[in-house]
């Protein structure tokens, strides 16, 4: 799957938006990702569930290691993407 | 003719409830992708009230599924111990239909996501062609 990093933002903001039914405006590049989302640890098997629905490929917990911002995220998923 | 991977008589090596809260009798099914599950509903069911079965107990039942058929598969592990699961959460419950007495419940668990010991399961209680109740669960594996 080949997407531009806008395009990777728009899609990630809607379904993050919609499932944890936070303001798609109060996600920002630089906001806390777990913060924003109020996210707790069961959230997270929903989160790859998500990312696999929308984004095609399956994150690890290693992977989250390396995600505080969504700009983290968004940055993790554009590597994904190139070796997918 | 059903092949019963677990019967009643050996369910509680797989399960950590005890009677009067059993609500599964035998595992028919387990793979990685899910389990299916059997249970007659008795008359002297501690749950039932006025003939009728309660959801509180078939949701119940689609937990100890879970917990019979991942029992059961880590008990096919070399040297593994059995590990107990924990009902994280409980979403998307819908209720269809009533059972009472005497009624066979199948119930089927797929297994939708895994994400390192927390895994999102979805459950099926039928009876007959009827569903009864479909959840999701996250089940924590300790």
């Amino acid at each position: 799957m080949k997407m531009e990093r806008s395009e990777i933002i728009s899609v990630t903001k809607k379904f993050l938006s919609e499932e944890f039914e936070v303001d798609i405006e109060t996600i920002e590049d630089d906001g806390n990702l777990r913060d924003t989302l109020d996210l707790d640890s069961l959230d997270y098997v929903d989160l790859v569930v998500l990312i696999e629905e929308n984004l095609g490929f399956k994150p690890t917990a290693e992977d989250f290691k390396t995600v505080a911002t969504f700009n983290d995220f968004y940055n993790l998923v554009e590597q994904k993407l190139m070796n997918v | 003719m059903i092949i019963m991977l677990v019967e009643k008589e050996n369910i509680k090596k797989y399960i950590p409830q005890r009677e009067p809260f059993i609500m599964i009798d035998s595992l028919l099914k387990a793979d990685e992708k899910g389990f299916l599950s059997s249970f007659k509903v008795e008359n002297d069911n501690i749950f039932i009230q006025n003939n009728i079965l309660s959801e509180a107990a078939i949701v119940e039942n689609i937990a100890q599924t879970c917990a019979a058929g991942f029992g059961y598969l880590s008990s096919l592990e070399v040297d593994s111990e059995p590990r107990l699961g924990f009902i994280g959460a409980i979403t998307k419950l819908e209720v269809f239909n009533e059972v009472a007495t005497n009624a066979l419940i199948e119930t089927q668990v797929q297994i939708v996501n895994t994400f390192e010991n927390i895994h999102l399961i979805e459950g099926v209680a039928r009876n007959a062609t009827q569903d009864l109740i479909k959840c999701q669960m996250k089940i924590v594996l300790g």
